[in-house]
């Protein structure tokens, strides 16, 4: 399995312990002795778990809403969530999974808000370009900033776009199994769904993403 | 003996996802589908190609702000400390602490009410005029003092304070105002030398 992709997220040293090692990143057994701590009340524990997590809990959230003001702050609702729920956490799964859980209910909150605070304003997504009069004098710009092109990649800006034509749903199971790289167990847990739900959406949001990006597809 | 896996099983197979026995018994029976071995070498290429696109960690913007902003609004969350309630502030016992309060006021009230005043206010001695006692600190030194009704002034002579040498210099026991001190609104900028002593 594809666990650590990118870079991991830096721990300073502190008194938690002395495994905080980039090595030791990932490990599950880590995260278990120092959500015991935080469970006692230790904060600079929980600080450690932070600093371990947020790095893949914010990409997850970027990723489904695509905006950084807002995930930021759904990240941060997520750990201190996380927080409350803490003595509820049993070692049954792993925390990454467990937080992963929590952000994709922050994220299904958000977005549900969102379509309430926002029913009856201007929807951006008429402005489909084929709609528009070929003899208007302005056409609203359809691509990307050159700056954003340019920090993101061309093929991350394409998939990032199809992604968004996907259901909430499909979205988030590419995203969990593609980028995140958790298993069909681990997005089952996270989503509350079940294993057979899980493989038929991936099997169709992945089968849309393809059509979506056939040129880049077929060109690898 | 049908050994082909079911389809969770080649799902999880596909995904890299099996382990050990499981996983030697679906690869031996792939050996002879082509289609299978090529469908996971495209799943295994599309999870390349998405995961080198879209990065898995993405660090917030100001990470140690964000950390600080979790642990703040964890701290202002926890429950404020409850004082232990003593034994009289228990809720059952109050009304009855407080009336017994009140009744011991009106009976101590009836034990008070015609005792007479401790002092004769109307016999105590009036104020008299006490010349001034004038306290020199430094031996050898009298002083006298003058007080003049008409003139609305008192004058105090030290006899015997050692002669002050002219080198003395007064400006130093004087309060002195700065400009920065006067008032902005008192036109200090139409008249430069206001506030200063020539």
């Amino acid at each position: 399995m594809n666990k650590s992709r990118g870079e991991p997220s830096k721990i300073e040293p502190g008194p938690v312990g002395s495994v905080d090692s980039d090595a030791s990143l990932n490990d599950p057994d880590d995260d278990f002795r120092l959500v015991a701590l935080a469970q006692k009340g230790d904060m600079t524990a929980y600080d450690a778990l932070v600093t371990r997590h947020r790095g893949r809990i914010f990409a997850m959230i970027r990723n489904m809403i695509h905006q950084e003001a807002d995930a930021w702050d759904i990240c941060q609702d997520v750990f201190i969530k996380a927080w409350h729920a803490l003595p509820k956490f049993e070692a049954k799964a792993r925390f990454s999974t467990w937080i992963y859980r929590i952000a994709h209910n922050a994220v299904y909150d958000w977005t549900r808000k969102r379509k309430i605070q926002s029913a009856g304003e201007l929807n951006d997504e008429i402005f489909v370009r084929e709609r528009i009069d070929s003899g208007s004098f302005t056409t609203p710009s359809g691509g990307e900033s050159p700056d954003e092109t340019m920090a993101h990649g061309e093929l991350r800006v394409k998939i990032e776009a199809a992604l968004g034509k996907l259901s909430a749903e499909h979205r988030e199971v590419v995203i969990l199994k593609d980028v995140q790289g958790l298993s069909y167990k681990e997005i089952a847990d996270a989503m509350s769904s079940n294993l057979g739900t899980v493989m038929s959406r991936l099997y169709y949001a992945r089968q849309k993403l393809q059509v979506l990006l056939k040129d880049e597809y077929e060109s690898r | 003996m049908n050994t082909n896996p079911d389809e969770a099983t080649l799902a999880l197979w596909l995904e890299d996802e099996l382990q050990g026995e499981d996983l030697a018994a679906v690869d031996s029976w792939a050996m002879s589908q082509p289609d299978q071995l090529a469908a996971r070498a495209q799943t295994r290429a599309w999870r390349a190609m998405v995961a080198s696109a879209i990065p898995a960690v993405q660090e917030p913007p100001y990470p140690d702000f964000f950390n600080s902003r979790v642990m703040q609004a964890i701290r202002d969350s926890q429950p404020k400390a409850v004082p232990r309630k003593t034994f009289f502030r228990k809720s059952f016992l109050m009304p009855m602490a407080a009336c017994a309060g009140m009744v011991l006021t009106f009976w101590v009230g009836t034990k008070t009410r015609n005792a007479p005043p401790e002092y004769d206010v109307a016999g105590a001695p009036k104020a008299i005029p006490v010349e001034p006692v004038i306290y020199t600190p430094e031996k050898g030194v009298n002083a006298e003092w003058f007080a003049s009704a008409q003139a609305s002034a008192t004058v105090i002579v030290l006899n015997g304070v050692a002669a002050i040498p002219d080198t003395t210099d007064f400006s130093e026991t004087v309060y002195v105002p700065m400009d920065r001190e006067m008032d902005s609104t008192a036109g200090g900028a139409m008249n430069p030398g206001a506030g200063t002593i020539r």
